[in-house]
């Protein structure tokens, strides 16, 4: 795993992030305009599934329109993520904020395609039941700690 | 020294505005609040904008999705207020000659006027038009307005930093 990381900051782009002036810049500005993206669309989703919003609409299909920009956000938070990853590869490695981020990315990741989204189905239309709150409350919780946790990179 | 410069240095210099700069913890944290507002407000007014231009939700009436994110974008916005004002507080004498906070004032101002203008034209018939999938062509101009000027608020947001 430590090689890679050693290969990410050899590498051109590693390179380009490390020299540039405005390249930081750019990159952590798209990261921000897609984490509002995301983050709207998994505070709709999910609180459509605790029932507070849209109550009448479909939660599936809230859920299956809005996960295009969900997952379009992810792809381009993930590619700003790994060029400014790049800029400071080996200090991240070593960061506990960082891996905390990532443990919890894969956590949000798998469980949005798994449990998250057999709630989605099986409250449809329905007042949700106590399992698809849980997994509303968990998909929120996890996606913040994301967040938080990435925050935390630059600060310790 | 203009009145304008003469208020941001009383900030700077106040007790607060010390506070706030020279504690370890409090910026960031405020700043994180400040990022996470950001997200609740440019988030949920996006969705509304999207639909507006026929995006995602389109079966969806434009009034109910309007009310359903109201609480949020508000909610949003007085945090964002709140904590934006304590990171001013900190750093006045330094952004008033920013170039990328008086930018941001700018746009700021501009994105106060786009919903005015749309609530007082095009909205007011939103009856005659909430339920098409795709808005008539002021309300998208709206929507193309609303997404532009956020996302420049947040670039020239996170530039300030950078000057």
């Amino acid at each position: 795993m430590l090689s890679l990381f050693v290969a990410l900051a050899h590498s051109s782009l590693g390179q380009y992030m490390q020299t540039s002036k405005w390249g930081f810049a750019l990159v952590e500005t798209v990261h921000l305009l897609a984490l509002a993206i995301l983050g709207g669309s998994v505070l709709i989703i999910d609180l459509r599934l605790l029932g507070i919003i849209l109550p009448k609409e479909s939660a599936r299909a809230i859920g299956k329109d809005l996960s295009r920009l969900l997952l379009g956000s992810l792809v381009f938070l993930v590619l700003s993520g790994v060029a400014m990853l790049s800029e400071e590869a080996l200090k991240c490695y070593h960061n506990p904020a960082f891996r905390w981020k990532m443990a919890l990315l894969a956590a949000a990741i798998v469980f949005y395609f798994t449990l998250h989204r057999k709630a989605l189905i099986h409250t449809d239309k329905q007042t949700p039941t106590l399992w698809s709150r849980t997994a509303a409350v968990v998909s929120l919780t996890l996606w913040l700690g994301v967040g938080v946790a990435g925050r935390a990179i630059g600060l310790i | 020294m203009s009145t304008l410069q003469h208020v941001c240095q009383l900030l700077y210099d106040s007790h607060i505005g010390t506070m706030i700069r020279e504690s370890d913890t409090a910026f960031p944290i405020i700043e994180s609040v400040h990022v996470l507002a950001v997200t609740l407000l440019v988030g949920t007014i996006a969705l509304l904008d999207l639909r507006m231009l026929g995006i995602v939700l389109r079966r969806i009436p434009v009034t109910q999705i309007a009310r359903t994110v109201f609480p949020l974008t508000w909610s949003g916005f007085a945090i964002m207020f709140v904590s934006g004002f304590l990171l001013f507080w900190a750093e006045a004498a330094k952004n008033y000659s920013n170039p990328a906070f008086r930018v941001k004032l700018i746009l700021l101002a501009l994105v106060g006027l786009n919903p005015l203008i749309f609530h007082t034209t095009i909205y007011r018939r939103v009856h005659e038009w909430e339920i098409l999938s795709t808005s008539p062509w002021r309300a998208r101009a709206a929507a193309v307005a609303s997404l532009t000027l956020w996302s420049g608020v947040i670039v020239a947001g996170r530039l300030i930093a950078y000057f």
